[in-house]
């Protein structure tokens, strides 16, 4: 009697499979427009929302056929604009000139424009984290300019511009002159009540046609709204805080005036501390560096102890200078991309419910002290400068 | 003619208790009101659960082989023992449906938006029916395999995610008040944990009777996964942990190791699958088992497919929507499940005790 | 509609009346209980009755004895019979040698066991006067010598018939181990075994089996090993065939399985004697049927299916490797093509985008659904396969080619079938005769996870496994969970599943099997070097 159980039970699943045409969500690959990157813009007459995606066509990048070049083939995506009030209105709106429906969990990035940013863009966030199609993975930039162009971009080494944008971001940690802001990121600092949300920046350089994607720099935000920027030294400024410096050179003078040395960072680490003594606040930063001497433009022999502890010395001082260039702008900014706030949290949640509703007066004088260990490893494969030794 | 002639070792009970408590922890979570703190009070909770099921196993040594349904009979007498049977029913019953619509909800919110829930539940159904039908043994046998792939994956994802965590995401340690943290407790004592409640029904076959206390042992070795689970996913996703409906499952969106093992997500679903597999089906099997007890019927198979057409019918009227339902295991289950979990068998003990039943044999 | 019911009403009464339901008791009449006459004449037309006049069945008459006065005749069947003994062993010492006996003088009370003693130089004698088992015997290739006036008949095995010697074993050839393999010869295989195990405490057990064809098989088993209800359980399940004919092993298996709607074997069985004697070793009970080299064993567990001798040869390292491998390649075999159709159909956002892309451009403008391309692409691989099992070696391997190239180049280039799909069923097939006994539940699985998968994706395909796995928790072979050590789990018997440990580390039969002299060996035999000496 068990068996008929079992036959019964399959012969229901297949019967059940088979008859109840349970095609509801499937769909075949050739039915779906893979978007690649989304662009938001804001028109300027009105309060609504441009939305540019850009959408994959998969047969113009066949691997067969690349031996021809581009020439043969129409190029491999195509961008789709659309105006509405609503996001995702305005998406699903996109199939009206789209023959397929739009395929989101491809998503490499999303680029919001300077002006809608300024207006403040937790509700279009929203859409992007609520979705289940939506993957929280995605880097967020701020355009200079209208984000629509940005994907117009001509892709050198990949062949859609939103991939190719995504790997300059990723690629970005050699200099460390952009932060790499994946919407899970920009959303923590989204749902902070004090932490300011930033990303990095993209504009576009050149002319006409060779017009080339560049990401550098820091949009920092202030709750959701935009309102400043870092340049590339503050940049790593506030990534040696934030502890994310994946990479990177430090130029250092060690002769007046004769040329310099560049360091190469190999790892960093930070540690913040914050500390509160009678009801003054001050936070600590800890910095331990580690690097390599990759090139040097003068001709001091750093074989001397001394020179080379010189060296680090300034490499230190460099390190706080940026640091320090980071922290003023955003005291000035009253913004809290630190995080900061959520570290005294941390470490004293009693007294923190007094600091909080008074934080954005404490925050532009707060006491920062910045402490640099750095270290430096290897002069590389030389020891001395290539110059003619001098007699001695 | 007995009705379940299988017997089950104690360590088979470890695995199955470990299942049945994984089955719904890491899907519904109460404890995100406890922001930081949840994986303490997962393990807190856990403390008050064995509080709970001292009293299961000491009703279990008290009355060796027989089921929760046969005591009922000897504690309170035929009629009020029937009735309490009968709400004892009820309650499997119930979480049976609530399980079956929880796991069938997280998969239409993720990944079949557009798919009916019923088609949902009756596959899945149909799975549990042909386990019960195989009675307990097998249920056991798959619960070892199935929790051990479940335990190895709760700590491969944890390892895979460590890259992504940050321990400062846990602090402030005790950042909440003693209240929030003792009502997040609470509900962490009554929703994964003291559902084990329904091991009164299992204890009677165990082959040694003795080995019913190795419920607290798998309380407790539950509790650490779960806890730990909790932990990772505040690590991972920080304030989102807060907000994200499935912590889980958005924490393990983000492995991404070297651009190759990533989209691990896929690992959640299949173990909230088979962990809830693990939970339905000895629901499932304890609600059959005990209507053929309460009715003196000679086979509880009859019942098997009629109670899995209540289940999917119970699931799909249970609630309207999502929202009501984290609102109901929140809010109004801690208190619903109290006279199952600890009022009733309290009272049992409190009255066998006092009556001195079960009589000694000469 | 009623009269049709009625009617197999009427039949199903028939049948059990009698007792015999392939019905030729109404034909011939009962003859097995018969006993032989002391008229020779008599008995030589009886015997002539039943066996019918075949041309195969000889009847030698001849006299013997002192002038030849005694008459006496042998049945024999042609071809069944060695010829050079019944010459030599049989008529030469009774025909010439007989006439010296002095008979005369001394009255022997039992002359055919004079005979028996001082006459016939053969091996294998006995007496017997019933009828039927007078005719199983010639018919299973001894001789029957009649003499006039005695009641009995002297069986005399001459058992002499063309065989396959004992040859290299085809379906299971392995690197390294013995490379011969049963034959079709019931005896030669008993005696493969008893060779491999010397032990008195092997046990052959014979019976017959199969109403017409007579069929003599063995039960072999370690009497000190083995589960004594285990071979109860078997000799009720024996006895309970009642069948005209049983032609090979399988006949056997599927009359006795624990589980003969599952798609998974509950026997297993094997055709080389090392294998055979390891599982008797084990405390598992074979079963030997004459005409085929394939040996049953049982009870049988699902891991056996990967296991193979060659593991227990090798050192353990490189073999715990391909024993993952197994798995793996079954693990693939059944979910390769189910998983590509769930992966492409629902669950895009799980694949790279790069290989999304890809696989995109590869579907561009073909006309099928992944399932149905699938599902016709699995079809047409059994096809192929199946046609080119049967086929002498050279066709075969045209059919592969043509195979290869009209379905693997030309469905592609014309855009029939998507490129990736042909990859994938063409791996799942290779990947499928990793583990051949599984070969067939491999397909069936590998369809329906197909079909869920199409229909509802990942959460399909594991409802369908977690019903996969139901399923063989609940079977049973012979009082063994299938799933052994598995589930219900039982840690010392996991050195020989995923990995196989070292020989000297594995001193205990497997549970559940072998438990009535659970030590196989020593402890500690892990090789030491020898002590240095201290001078």
């Amino acid at each position: 009697m068990k068996h008929c159980g079992i036959i019964a039970s399959v012969l229901l699943f297949v019967f059940l499979t088979l008859s109840l045409s349970g095609c509801w969500n499937r769909r075949e690959l050739d039915t779906l427009a893979i978007v690649s990157g989304v662009a938001l813009d804001k028109p300027k007459e009105t309060d609504q929302i441009m939305i540019t995606t850009q959408i994959i066509k998969p047969s113009q990048i066949k691997p067969t056929s690349s031996s021809g070049g581009e020439t043969g083939g129409s190029s491999p995506y195509f961008n789709l604009t659309e105006t509405g009030t609503s996001l995702f209105e305005t998406i699903r709106k996109m199939t009206e000139t789209c023959s397929r429906k739009l395929y989101w969990p491809h998503n490499h990035i999303i680029i919001i424009s300077w002006d809608l940013a300024e207006e403040g863009i937790r509700k279009y966030m929203d859409l992007f984290i609520r979705d289940p199609e939506a993957r929280l993975l995605v880097f967020i930039l701020i355009s200079k300019g209208q984000a629509k162009d940005i994907l117009e971009e001509k892709p050198d080494l990949k062949k859609i511009p939103a991939m190719e944008i995504a790997e300059i971001v990723k690629a970005s940690g050699a200099t460390s002159f952009a932060p790499q802001i994946t919407l899970k990121d920009f959303s923590e600092r989204l749902l902070s009540k004090t932490t300011s949300p930033v990303a990095p920046i993209i504009l576009l350089t050149g002319e006409g046609k060779g017009k080339r994607a560049h990401v550098a720099g820091t949009a920092v935000f202030k709750q959701d709204k935009l309102v400043g920027e870092l340049d590339e030294i503050e940049t790593r400024g506030f990534l040696w805080v934030a502890g994310k410096i994946k990479s990177g050179i430090i130029n250092v003078e060690c002769l007046q005036g004769k040329g310099q040395n560049s360091l190469e960072i190999i790892r960093a680490n930070k540690k913040i501390i914050p500390e509160i003594k009678d009801g003054h606040i001050s936070i600590t930063i800890k910095i331990k560096e580690e690097g390599n001497l990759v090139n040097q433009m003068n001709n001091k022999d750093l074989s001397e102890p001394a020179a080379w502890e010189d060296l680090k010395k300034r490499q230190a001082a460099a390190i706080e200078g940026e640091i320090r260039a980071a922290l003023k702008k955003a005291q000035e900014l009253n913004t809290d991309i630190f995080g900061f706030g959520d570290s005294i949290h941390k470490k004293y949640p009693e007294l923190w419910k007094e600091i909080e509703p008074k934080w954005d007066e404490l925050f532009p004088s707060l006491e920062t002290n910045v402490v640099v260990d750095a270290k430096l490893h290897h002069p590389g494969k030389l020891t001395k400068p290539l110059y003619p030794a001098e007699e001695s | 003619m007995k009705l379940e002639s299988g017997k089950i070792s104690g360590s088979q009970l470890i695995f199955l208790a470990m299942g049945f408590i994984f089955g719904t922890s890491d899907i519904v979570i109460p404890v995100q009101a406890a922001r930081q703190m949840g994986w303490l009070t997962v393990l807190s909770g856990a403390l008050e659960a064995l509080v709970f099921a001292a009293i299961f196993t000491a009703l279990a040594m008290r009355f060796r082989g027989k089921t929760l349904i046969e005591f009922n009979d000897m504690i309170y007498g035929a009629l009020f023992g029937k009735i309490i049977s009968l709400l004892y029913i009820w309650y499997f019953l119930h979480l049976a449906s609530l399980n079956m619509k929880f796991i069938n909800d997280f998969f239409m919110a993720i990944i079949y938006p557009e798919t009916p829930l019923v088609v949902l539940m009756i596959f899945l159904t149909l799975i549990c029916a042909s386990a019960v039908r195989n009675g307990l043994e097998v249920i056991a046998r798959c619960s070892v395999l199935l929790t051990i792939f479940t335990i190895f994956f709760y700590i491969a994802d944890t390892l895979m995610l460590l890259k992504e965590s940050d321990v400062s995401n846990l602090l402030p340690f005790m950042g909440i008040s003693w209240r929030a943290f003792l009502l997040s407790s609470h509900r962490a004592a009554t929703l994964p944990f003291g559902e084990t409640v329904v091991f009164i029904m299992i204890f009677a076959f165990l082959n040694k009777h003795t080995e019913a206390k190795k419920i607290n042992l798998a309380i407790i070795l539950a509790a650490i996964a779960v806890s730990m689970v909790t932990a990772r996913n505040t690590a991972v996703l920080g304030n989102l942990t807060y907000i994200v409906t499935y912590p889980s499952f958005m924490a393990l969106r983000q492995i991404n190791i070297g651009e190759i093992l990533n989209r691990m997500e896929l690992t959640v679903t299949i173990m909230f699958l088979s962990m809830a597999f693990v939970k339905i089906s000895l629901l499932y099997y304890t609600t059959a088992l005990g209507i053929a007890q309460l009715f003196h019927l000679r086979s509880y198979l009859p019942l098997v497919l009629p109670l899995g057409a209540i289940i999917i019918a119970l699931g799909m009227i249970n609630f309207d929507n999502t929202i009501q339902d984290i609102y109901f295991s929140a809010n109004f289950y801690p208190i619903y499940c109290l006279p199952f979990q600890i009022g009733f068998p309290l009272l049992s003990l409190i009255i066998a005790v006092i009556r001195g039943i079960p009589k000694k044999e000469p | 509609m009623f009269r049709s019911i009625s009617k197999k009403i009427q039949f199903l009464k028939l049948l059990h009346q009698n007792p015999n339901p392939s019905g030729n008791s109404h034909d011939f009449p009962d003859f097995s209980q018969t006993q032989l006459t002391n008229n020779l004449n008599k008995n030589l037309s009886l015997l002539q009755d039943i066996l019918g006049h075949s041309n195969d069945v000889n009847i030698r008459e001849f006299c013997f004895g002192n002038q030849g006065k005694i008459k006496a005749l042998l049945i024999f069947i042609d071809g069944l019979v060695d010829a050079r003994i019944i010459n030599e062993s049989i008529l030469r010492p009774l025909m010439y040698n007989s006439r010296f006996i002095d008979s005369g003088g001394k009255v022997t009370t039992d002359p055919l066991r004079e005979i028996e003693r001082s006459m016939l130089s053969v091996g294998n004698i006995k007496r017997i006067n019933r009828v039927g088992d007078i005719v199983h015997n010639i018919l299973s290739g001894s001789t029957a010598l009649l003499i006039d006036s005695f009641c009995e008949a002297v069986i005399i095995s001459t058992r002499g018939w063309e065989t396959r010697g004992v040859q290299e074993s085809k379906t299971d050839s392995i690197v390294r181990g013995p490379r011969e393999g049963f034959s079709e010869n019931l005896r030669a295989n008993t005696a493969l075994l008893r060779r491999k195990i010397k032990s008195p405490d092997l046990i052959i057990e014979s019976r017959t089996l199969g109403k017409k064809t007579q069929t003599d098989i063995c039960i072999a088993y370690l009497k000190t090993v083995v589960n004594p209800r285990l071979i109860k359980e078997i000799k009720r399940r024996l006895e309970q065939i009642k069948t005209d004919a049983i032609l090979e092993s399988g006949y056997i298996e599927q009359f006795i399985e624990d589980n003969p709607l599952s798609p998974f074997p509950s026997i297993d069985n094997n055709e080389k004697p090392d294998i055979i004697a390891a599982k008797i070793l084990e405390g598992r009970a074979a079963i030997l049927v004459d005409g085929t080299p394939f040996v049953l064993t049982m009870p049988m567990v699902l891991i056996e299916n990967f296991q193979s001798a060659g593991d227990y040869y090798s050192r353990p390292y490189y073999t715990s490797v391909v024993r993952i491998i197994r798995y793996i390649a079954f693990l693939v075999g059944i979910l390769a093509p189910a998983a590509y159709v769930a992966l492409t159909t629902y669950h895009q956002e799980l694949l790279p985008t790069p290989l999304l892309i890809t696989m995109a451009a590869s579907r561009e403008g073909t006309p099928f659904p992944a399932m149905i391309e699938a599902l016709a692409m699995g079809v047409v691989f059994e096809i192929l396969r199946e046609a080119g099992v049967r086929l002498p070696r050279p066709v075969g391997q045209a059919i592969s080619i043509v195979g290869a190239l009209v379905i693997g180049e030309s469905a592609v280039s014309a855009g029939l079938i998507t490129a990736p799909m042909v990859i994938v069923v063409a791996f799942t097939a290779i990947c499928s005769f990793v583990v051949p006994a599984l070969y067939d539940v491999q397909v069936i699985i590998r369809v329906i996870l197909v079909i869920l998968a199409g229909f509802l994706g990942e959460f399909g395909i594991f409802i369908g496994l977690l019903g996969l796995l139901v399923h063989l928790c609940a079977l049973q072979s012979f009082g063994t969970p299938y799933l052994s050590p598995l589930a219900p789990l039982n840690p010392s018997g996991l050195k020989d599943v995923f990995v196989r440990a070292p020989l000297w580390l594995m001193s205990n039969r497997s549970r559940g099997m072998g438990e009535w002299d659970p030590l196989r060996q020593a402890f500690r035999l892990m090789p030491q070097q020898p002590e240095k000496d201290n001078e």
